[in-house]
């Protein structure tokens, strides 16, 4: 009993132990970086929240989604034109990005939600092309080509938010809150009704789960973070312009998701740094370097089928597992 | 009292075609509460067709079934199970990559109300609800046996004990009819032993009970039983005078 105790108690010493470090390295990171890469590190941030919202379609739902982009783009635009164009306060702005983002997923999830496996992915992609036309095509609304600039930056306790520095700071905070909302969903009703219906839809609608409605609320959901990613990311750069929400953005929300590890919410972290990081580093290394991203991707894949996410969390439970006694049943 | 008036399901007249293929043809019974009804037949007799239709996962192309006094033929699959009627499947559908005690807490999902916003936010309703759940399932693990394998993940279990999974979650959701489709299909001797049991346990509780089975061993548990045949019902009553039936052990046997 008392090895037991021991046992747990150092399992706890060693979780608490990780996160103060993890926290440590966190908060002396901008200090010790260029401004380039502490950028890098807020765009890891701002893409943590909005490839959360794929990452959990396609772990939790199995929905493979292309168009994150085009809800980022929403996002950007709704804050962009209501803070230059019509003058209104940010928070007004961002959530009007949010509610039209929750309105097209809606109205379009409905319909194309219904479709499964690579069908729905191409629906996706379409949808993605389609928003990317629109960006561009309503030039009254988007700036098209051109942009729209002087987006106002964010304030905080009297501080302006114009330096990566103290972006970094408000970013991350924000990305934990998302992270932390989408764990304890994962373990509400709603969450493990989400995952049985993606491994037995039948099953699950006999257990009076809604499949339909579900898959289109988690779509909203997924909507909804890409919009308020891409309102902080219009606020960040101050200058939106239709470059910033085409396919390579869509298939870099993917990316995070399948790298980090869909079934993992932490991976989307690791998954973010590394679509944001990977290919900055690697530049350096001259003209090579899109090539050697695309092998690095290939590596990955191989090696880590079940992402960043799933990679540490064996990690984890080697690790860990010699510690903690092993759980003998499934009780929470 | 007329004998109707206890009936928990009719299947009033049923037909349902695939194309140029008629599949069931005017199917009526009925399986009266707390009853348990068997409905047999050889393969392609059209059962599963039937079942899919009770359970609102086809809809007949004639007819129509009528549950608890209420015509249901246009209610959907989980309109059906809220109003208590589940049904499990001939391959076992468990959950694979969830745990037994997570399989069992989705049986409580229709008992729960809390949606979307609340379970991001951690109100206190989500942990009520789990709460509730976690103390169902644990009474449901000890009634069922299944309490050593509860933390294993469903697909890890060998397909005797993933139906005992996909019945366990089916009680837990407190059924009032449950239509059990070839449940013994894939399970030893001692296992359908150990089904016809709990078959009975589940009954006593006063759960109503529609078996489908060509498996004539389990199909003993029935009070009543319906033969079908062709999309036909070509008899009905006890087991042995099913077995008696000229009609049936020719559809069955061959035999004239």
């Amino acid at each position: 009993m008392s090895s037991r105790r021991i046992a747990v108690t150092a399992s706890r010493t060693l979780t608490i132990a990780a996160w103060i470090a993890g926290i440590a390295v966190w908060a002396a990171l901008p200090w010790l970086l260029g401004r380039g890469s502490v950028d890098i590190l807020v765009f890891a941030g701002l893409y943590t929240i909005a490839g959360l919202g794929v990452s959990f379609l396609l772990g939790q739902c199995g929905i493979v989604s292309l168009a994150q982009s085009v809800f980022y783009g929403i996002g950007a635009y709704s804050t962009a034109y209501g803070t230059t164009v019509l003058g209104w306060p940010i928070p007004a702005c961002m959530l009007a990005g949010i509610v039209v983002s929750g309105l097209v997923a809606m109205l379009v999830g409905t319909p194309v939600l219904r479709l499964s496996g690579y069908f729905l992915a191409l629906a996706t992609l379409a949808l993605a092309i389609m928003g990317h036309v629109l960006f561009l095509e309503w030039d009254w609304l988007t700036g098209g080509t051109l942009g729209i600039g002087g987006i106002p930056h964010l304030s905080l306790f009297g501080f302006t938010l114009n330096t990566p520095f103290r972006f970094y700071y408000f970013i991350w905070p924000c990305a934990a809150v998302v992270l932390w909302l989408h764990y304890n969903l994962l373990r509400s009703r709603t969450g493990i009704a989400l995952r049985a219906m993606r491994d037995a839809p039948s099953a699950a609608k006999v257990a009076g789960i809604r499949v339909e409605s579900l898959r289109v609320r988690t779509f909203i959901l997924s909507a909804v973070l890409g919009s308020f990613a891409g309102s902080l990311f219009a606020h960040y750069v101050s200058f939106v312009s239709v470059d910033s929400f085409g396919i390579d953005r869509a298939i870099g929300f993917l990316l995070i998701a399948v790298l980090g590890g869909a079934r993992s919410i932490s991976g989307t972290v690791v998954g973010a740094l590394f679509v944001t990081a990977a290919p900055n580093l690697l530049s350096r290394l001259g003209e090579i370097h899109p090539l050697l991203f695309a092998l690095l991707l290939i590596v990955a894949v191989i090696f880590l089928p079940s992402g960043f996410g799933g990679a540490f969390a064996d990690l984890w439970r080697r690790l860990g597992g010699s510690l903690r006694p092993t759980v003998k049943d499934g009780t929470p | 009292m007329t004998e109707a008036a206890d009936d928990l399901l009719k299947v009033r007249n049923i037909s349902r075609h695939f194309g140029g293929l008629q599949v069931l043809r005017h199917v009526d019974f009925a399986v009266p509460e707390r009853s348990i009804t068997g409905l047999i037949g050889p393969n392609g007799a059209g059962k599963s067709t039937l079942f899919n239709i009770i359970s609102g996962f086809l809809t007949p192309s004639e007819g129509d079934i009528d549950y608890a006094g209420v015509r249901i033929t246009p209610l959907s699959i989980q309109q059906r199970s809220e109003m208590g009627l589940m049904r499990s499947f001939q391959t076992p559908q468990v959950f694979p990559d969830l745990t037994v005690w997570e399989n069992l807490i989705v049986g409580c999902h229709k008992h729960g109300r809390s949606g979307m916003v609340e379970g991001l936010l951690a109100l206190p309703v989500v942990w009520r609800e789990r709460r509730a759940a976690s103390e169902a399932a644990q009474r449901i693990l000890e009634d069922f046996n299944l309490g050593a394998v509860s933390g294993r993940l469903a697909r890890e279990l060998p397909a005797g004990q993933q139906r005992i999974v996909e019945l366990a979650r089916a009680v837990i959701a407190r059924p009032r009819l449950l239509c059990l489709d070839e449940p013994s299909s894939g399970l030893s001797a001692d296992e359908v032993q150990d089904l016809m049991a709990t078959i009975h346990r589940i009954s006593k509780t006063g759960v109503t009970i529609l078996l489908v089975s060509h498996d004539m061993e389990l199909i003993s548990v029935c009070e009543r039983i319906h033969a079908l045949c062709f999309g036909e019902i070509i008899a009905n009553g006890t087991l042995a005078e099913i077995q008696a039936h000229p009609d049936v052990r020719e559809a069955y046997l061959g035999i004239q």
